[in-house]
C-alpha cells in the first residue's frame, strides 16, 4: 500500500503475496493468538453465546412443532395427544339427506321447493313441521288429489315409499326435510314411523287431504 | 512453499494470463447482462406506481416482466460474476494456472444462451411461477451442462492445487460450487418432473430459494471479503481460528432456514418452526464471520480512502450483517405478520443478492480487472461516480424500503382499510424504489463503460499500463511493521 | 481443513442433513396427503376443477399473477385476512392438494385469491366482474395498481351482427366507443373460469379440531 493513498482509484495495489496469505492463515489456525489484555473472555463468549442459541432454539423447537403433526398449521394448537379419534355420531337430519337425495330430490328438487303448480313446497310447509304421525303417513302411502300447502292449491300423485323404504330411512328422510331450508321441527324416530306402519297396515290406497285432515293429530 | 517474490510474481502473471480470457469473457456477459436486467427491473417497478406502462405488450406485462428482470439479474449477472470470480480466485489460491480455457468459454456461452432462452421464455408466458425457478423447463439441461463444466474447472482446480494449506476463501468457493448444482437439480426435480403432492411444492421451493442466496451468493461474497481483507489490509484475518467453524454452521444452519419462509403457510407448523430455529443459530455465524471480517479492518479504517475495492467490501460486509438481522427477525412471528408478502421480504433477498454480493463482486472486479488486463482503469470519475451510486443507493433504498414494507405491512393488517387504500398509500414509496433502482443503474453504467474502457484493446492515447507492486509477503505480526511497506 | 475429500464430504453432509431432515420428512409426512370422505354424503374434498378451470390455471401462471397475488389465507389470530374476507377460514395442507402447482405466492401487492370465487363470501364476484377487472381494472377497482390485460380481450365492430353474448358491460369511460364490443377470448374465459373455482368452503373436522388453540394459556414462562 503506497504511502499515500490513491485517490484516483486507477489500481489497488495488494499488501500480501497469495503464498503468505495462506501459510500465515494455516498457522493461525492451529494456534490461537497470544492471550492479550481482555482476550481470553473472546472464546468463553463466543461458546456462551453458542450455548444460548443452542439452548433457547430448543425450548422453541419443542414448544412450537406441535408433535410434528402433519396436518397442524398452527402453532398455537394445543400440544397435547389428539387421542383416539372419537366418533362424532351423526343426527337423524345429517344421515336423512342421503334418503333425500335418492328419492324425494326428483319432485321436492334440493332447495325443497318443489315445482310451482306441480309439487308442493317442503320449506315453511305446515304439513311437514306439523304432525309427526301424518307426514309419516303420507311418506307410507302416498297422497293422491287437491292439497292446499302453505295457502296454494296442488293435485298430483305423490307415490308410497313404505314398500321401498325402511323405518330408519323414513325417520331419517323426514328429520332432515324438518331440519333444513330454514325448517325447525324435532326429528322423527324409527319407533314412530313403526307404530304409524302397525296401525295402517291394512291400508293400501293413497290418502287424500281431506281423510288426513279427518284421522286429526 | 516460499518462493522468492520474483518467482512468485511470475507464477502470478501465469496464472493471470491462462485466466484473463475466460474471465474477462464471462465478466462482460455478467456485465451486459446486469445493464438489461437492471433496465427490465427498472421497467417492471415503474409498473407498480404507473400500471398502464407497457400493459398493453403482452410480453411485458407485469406478472411476466418482473420475473423475466430477476432471473435476468440472478443468473445472468450474479452467477456470471461469480463464475469469473470464482475461476480467477481459486487458480490464484491454488497456485495453478487456469488450464484448457477454451472449455470455458463454451460452458459460458451455453449457460448465457440458457439463461438468454430462459428470460426470453418468460416473457413469452412459458414461466413455471416459482420464485427463481420460473425459467422454462427447457433450459434446465443447458444450465446445468454449462454449470458441471465450470463446476468441475473450479474443483479440479483446487484438487490440483500446488498448495499445502487451504484458505478460508477455497472452502466457500468449493461449497458453492457444489451446493448449487444439488440445490438446483433436486428442486427441478422435486418440484417440475416428480412433482410433489400440495403444500410440499412451496417447501422444496423456499428450500431452493433461501439455499441459492445463502449457500451460493452469500458463500461467493464472503470468499471475496476473506481474501480481499488480507490482501489489501496486508494483515492477517482477526481470530481467523473461528473461521472454519463458522463456515460448517453457515452451511449446516442455512441449509435448514428455508421454512422460514413459510411462517403462516399451510404447511406442517414444525417446518417454518424449524426455519426460525435455524436462524436462531444463524446468530454465531454471522458474529464469528463479523469478529474474523470487521476485526481485520478494525483500526485499518484510513486505508479506505485509498482502496476502491476495500470500501465495496465494506458495504457487503455491512449488508451481510444487516440482512441476517433481518433475516431473523423475519423468523419472529410477531414481526412476520406484519412484513411478510410486503417490501421488507423483497427487502430481505435483495440485501443478500445486491447489497452484499454485487458489491463484492464490484470491488473483487476493480482489483482483479487490472491484473488481467495490465492496464489502469481509465477514468476515476466514473469509478466515484459508480462507488458513489451504489453506497447512496444502497443506503437510501435499504432505509426507505425498510419503512415502507412496515408500513405496508400494517397496512394490510388493517382490515377497515380497503385494499385498493392500500395501493393508494404505496404508490409513493412504489416510486421511491423506481429513484434508487435508476441510481443504481446509472452507476452501472458507469462501470460498463469503465470495463469498456480497461478490457478493449482501444488503442486510445492515455491508457497507462499497470505497474503491479510485488506483494510482500504477510507476517503475523500485525501493526505499526507495516508502514514500513512501501508501494 | 487441508483434506480436500473431507471437505467434500462435510459439504455433501450439510446438505444431505437438510434435504432429509426437512424435505424427505416433509415428503413423507404429507406427500401422501389424500381427500377427506365427507361422513354424510360421502362426497370427497377437495373437489377436482373442472377442466377449463384448469386450462385457466394454466392462463394464471402464464401471465405470471403470483409475482402480485398469494393464495394462501393466514388463520385466525395472525394478521387480518380473514377481517379482510379473503377466505372462511385458514388454508389447510389438504386444500391444495389436487393442485398441480401451489401458487403460494410471496407477495401482496394486490389481494390474496384463494377464495376469488368465493360468491358467499363476495357476491359480487361473477363472471362479469372478472372480466370487467381483467380488461380495466380501474372501472370495478378505482385507485388500483393492477395492470390491464386487455390483450386477453377482441375489441371488434359489432357491424350489424348480433352482439355476442359474452360481451363485457362497460361502464362509458372504459368502453371503447360505439359499435365495438369487448369480447373475452378462449384464455379469458379459461382464466375466469379458474378464478371463479377457487374458494375452500370445505371445513375438515380433523383439522378444524387439532388447529383449534389450546385452550389453557401455555405453562411455564418461556
Amino acid at each position: 500500500m503506497s504511502a499515500e493513498p490513491d485517490k484516483n482509484f486507477r489500481l489497488e495495489q495488494a499488501c500480501a503475496s497469495d503464498d503468505s496469505i495462506q501459510q500465515v492463515h494455516a498457522q493461525l489456525q492451529k494456534t490461537k493468538p497470544e492471550k492479550k489484555e481482555g482476550y481470553p473472555l473472546l472464546p468463553l463468549g463466543i461458546l456462551g453465546l453458542m450455548c444460548t442459541v443452542v439452548f433457547f432454539g430448543s425450548i422453541y423447537l419443542a414448544h412450537n412443532s406441535i408433535r410434528f403433526d402433519p396436518l397442524v398449521f398452527s402453532e398455537e394448537a394445543s400440544r397435547e395427544k389428539p387421542g383416539a379419534l372419537k366418533i362424532v355420531p351423526l343426527t337423524r337430519a345429517q344421515l336423512g339427506k342421503k334418503t333425500y337425495d335418492m328419492t324425494c330430490i326428483a319432485c321436492h328438487q334440493a332447495t325443497g321447493l318443489g315445482v310451482p303448480g306441480q309439487y308442493p313446497p317442503l320449506v315453511g310447509s305446515e304439513w311437514v313441521l306439523g304432525s309427526e304421525e301424518r307426514i309419516v303417513r303420507i311418506v307410507l302411502h302416498g297422497l293422491n288429489g287437491p292439497i292446499t300447502v302453505e295457502g296454494k292449491e296442488y293435485n298430483n300423485v305423490m307415490a308410497p315409499l313404505g314398500g321401498a323404504l325402511k323405518d330408519e330411512q323414513i325417520a331419517n328422510a323426514i328429520s332432515y326435510v324438518r331440519a333444513s331450508w330454514g325448517n325447525n321441527a324435532p326429528e322423527v324416530t324409527p319407533e314412530t314411523v313403526a307404530k304409524v306402519r302397525a296401525e295402517t297396515a291394512g291400508r293400501n290406497t293413497y290418502w287424500t287431504a281431506a281423510e288426513l285432515e279427518q284421522a286429526g293429530k | 512453499m516460499n518462493s522468492t517474490p520474483d518467482n512468485g510474481r511470475t507464477e502470478q502473471m501465469e496464472i493471470d494470463a491462462s485466466a484473463k480470457w475466460p474471465v474477462l469473457f464471462i465478466f462482460a456477459h455478467a456485465l451486459a447482462w446486469l445493464i438489461v436486467g437492471g433496465a427490465l427491473e427498472l421497467a417492471s417497478v415503474i409498473q407498480l406506481h404507473t400500471p398502464a406502462f407497457l400493459a398493453t405488450c403482452e410480453w411485458f406485462t407485469h406478472g411476466r416482466l418482473a420475473p423475466a428482470a430477476q432471473n435476468a439479474l440472478v443468473y445472468g449477472w450474479g452467477f456470471n460474476a461469480a463464475f469469473a470470480f470464482g475461476l480467477w480466485l481459486m487458480a490464484r489460491l491454488s497456485a495453478t494456472t487456469l488450464r484448457h480455457g477454451g472449455w470455458l468459454f463454451v460452458a459460458a456461452k451455453f449457460w448465457n444462451v440458457g439463461v438468454f432462452l430462459g428470460v426470453a421464455g418468460i416473457l413469452a408466458g412459458y414461466s413455471t411461477s416459482f420464485e427463481l425457478l420460473e425459467m422454462p423447463r427447457f433450459v434446465t439441461f443447458l444450465l446445468l451442462a454449462a454449470y458441471a463444466i465450470i463446476g468441475v474447472w473450479c474443483v479440479t482446480t483446487f484438487s490440483i492445487r500446488n498448495t499445502e494449506n487451504v484458505f478460508a476463501s477455497q472452502w466457500y468457493l468449493f461449497g458453492a460450487a457444489f451446493w448449487f448444482p444439488w440445490l438446483y437439480a433436486v428442486a427441478q426435480l422435486m418440484l417440475f418432473r416428480a412433482p410433489g403432492r400440495g403444500v410440499l411444492q412451496p417447501v422444496v421451493h423456499t428450500w431452493y430459494v433461501h439455499g441459492l442466496y445463502g449457500l451460493w451468493f452469500v458463500p461467493v461474497a464472503l470468499a471475496a471479503a476473506y481474501y480481499l481483507l488480507p490482501k489489501i489490509l496486508g494483515k492477517p484475518i482477526s481470530n481467523y481460528y473461528l473461521a472454519p467453524l463458522a463456515f460448517w454452521w453457515l452451511a449446516i444452519a442455512t441449509a435448514f432456514a428455508g421454512g422460514s419462509r413459510l411462517i403462516g403457510a399451510p404447511v406442517p407448523v414444525w417446518i417454518p418452526t424449524l426455519g426460525t430455529v435455524a436462524n436462531f443459530m444463524l446468530v454465531v455465524p454471522v458474529v464469528l464471520i463479523g469478529l474474523n471480517l470487521f476485526g481485520t479492518l478494525a483500526g485499518r479504517y484510513a486505508s479506505l480512502s485509498g482502496s476502491v475495492t476495500l470500501r465495496f467490501v465494506l458495504v457487503s460486509m455491512l449488508a451481510f450483517v444487516f440482512a441476517s438481522v433481518l433475516n431473523f427477525a423475519f423468523s419472529l412471528r410477531g414481526f412476520a405478520e406484519t412484513a411478510q408478502f410486503t417490501l421488507l421480504s423483497g427487502l430481505r433477498d435483495w440485501l443478500i443478492f445486491y447489497a452484499c454480493f454485487s458489491t463484492a463482486m464490484f470491488g473483487a472486479a476493480y482489483f482483479i480487472m487490472p491484473r488481467l488486463t495490465g492496464q489502469e482503469w481509465r477514468s476515476p470519475a466514473l469509478v466515484k461516480i459508480h462507488l458513489g451510486t451504489t453506497v447512496l443507493g444502497v443506503g437510501l433504498l435499504t432505509v426507505g424500503l425498510a419503512w415502507a414494507g412496515w408500513h405496508q405491512g400494517r397496512l394490510l393488517n388493517d382490515p377497515a382499510l380497503a385494499f385498493t387504500d392500500v395501493s393508494k398509500a404505496m404508490v409513493p414509496w412504489f416510486t421511491f424504489r423506481t429513484g434508487g433502482l435508476a441510481l443504481l443503474l446509472l452507476g452501472h453504467a458507469a462501470f460498463l463503460v469503465n470495463f469498456a474502457l480497461i478490457a478493449y484493446p482501444f488503442n486510445l492515447s492515455g491508457t497507462t499500463p499497470a505497474q503491479i507492486n510485488p506483494p510482500p509477503d504477510l507476517s503475523l505480526s500485525k501493526g505499526p511493521a507495516l508502514e514500513v511497506l512501501k508501494a | 481443513m487441508k483434506n480436500g475429500l473431507a471437505l467434500f464430504f462435510g459439504v455433501f453432509a450439510a446438505l444431505a442433513l437438510s434435504w432429509a431432515g426437512l424435505l424427505l420428512t416433509a415428503h413423507r409426512q404429507i406427500g401422501s396427503l389424500s381427500q377427506f370422505k365427507d361422513p354424510a354424503d360421502e362426497t370427497l374434498h377437495p373437489q377436482p376443477m373442472s377442466g377449463l378451470a384448469s386450462q385457466g390455471r394454466l392462463v394464471y401462471q402464464d401471465l405470471g399473477c403470483v409475482t402480485c397475488h398469494t393464495q394462501q389465507v393466514r388463520r385466525e389470530g395472525f394478521g387480518s385476512d380473514l377481517a379482510r374476507k379473503w377466505g372462511q377460514r385458514g388454508s389447510y395442507a389438504r386444500d391444495y392438494i389436487r393442485d398441480e402447482t401451489v401458487l403460494l405466492g410471496s407477495s401482496r401487492t394486490g389481494p390474496d385469491l384463494r377464495n376469488a370465487g368465493n360468491t358467499e363470501l363476495r357476491a359480487y364476484a361473477d363472471a362479469g366482474y372478472f372480466y370487467q377487472l381483467l380488461y380495466a381494472p380501474a372501472s370495478v377497482a378505482p385507485g388500483s395498481l393492477m395492470p390491464a390485460h386487455a390483450f386477453l380481450f377482441d375489441v371488434h365492430p359489432v357491424a350489424g351482427r348480433q352482439p355476442s353474448a359474452l360481451a363485457l358491460k362497460l361502464p362509458s369511460k372504459f368502453s371503447p366507443g360505439p359499435g365495438l364490443e369487448v369480447v373475452p377470448t378462449a384464455r379469458a374465459q379459461a382464466l375466469v373460469a379458474y378464478l371463479q373455482s377457487l374458494k375452500d368452503t370445505y371445513d375438515y373436522p380433523i383439522e378444524r379440531s387439532r388447529n383449534a388453540p389450546a385452550a389453557k394459556p401455555k405453562e411455564g414462562g418461556h
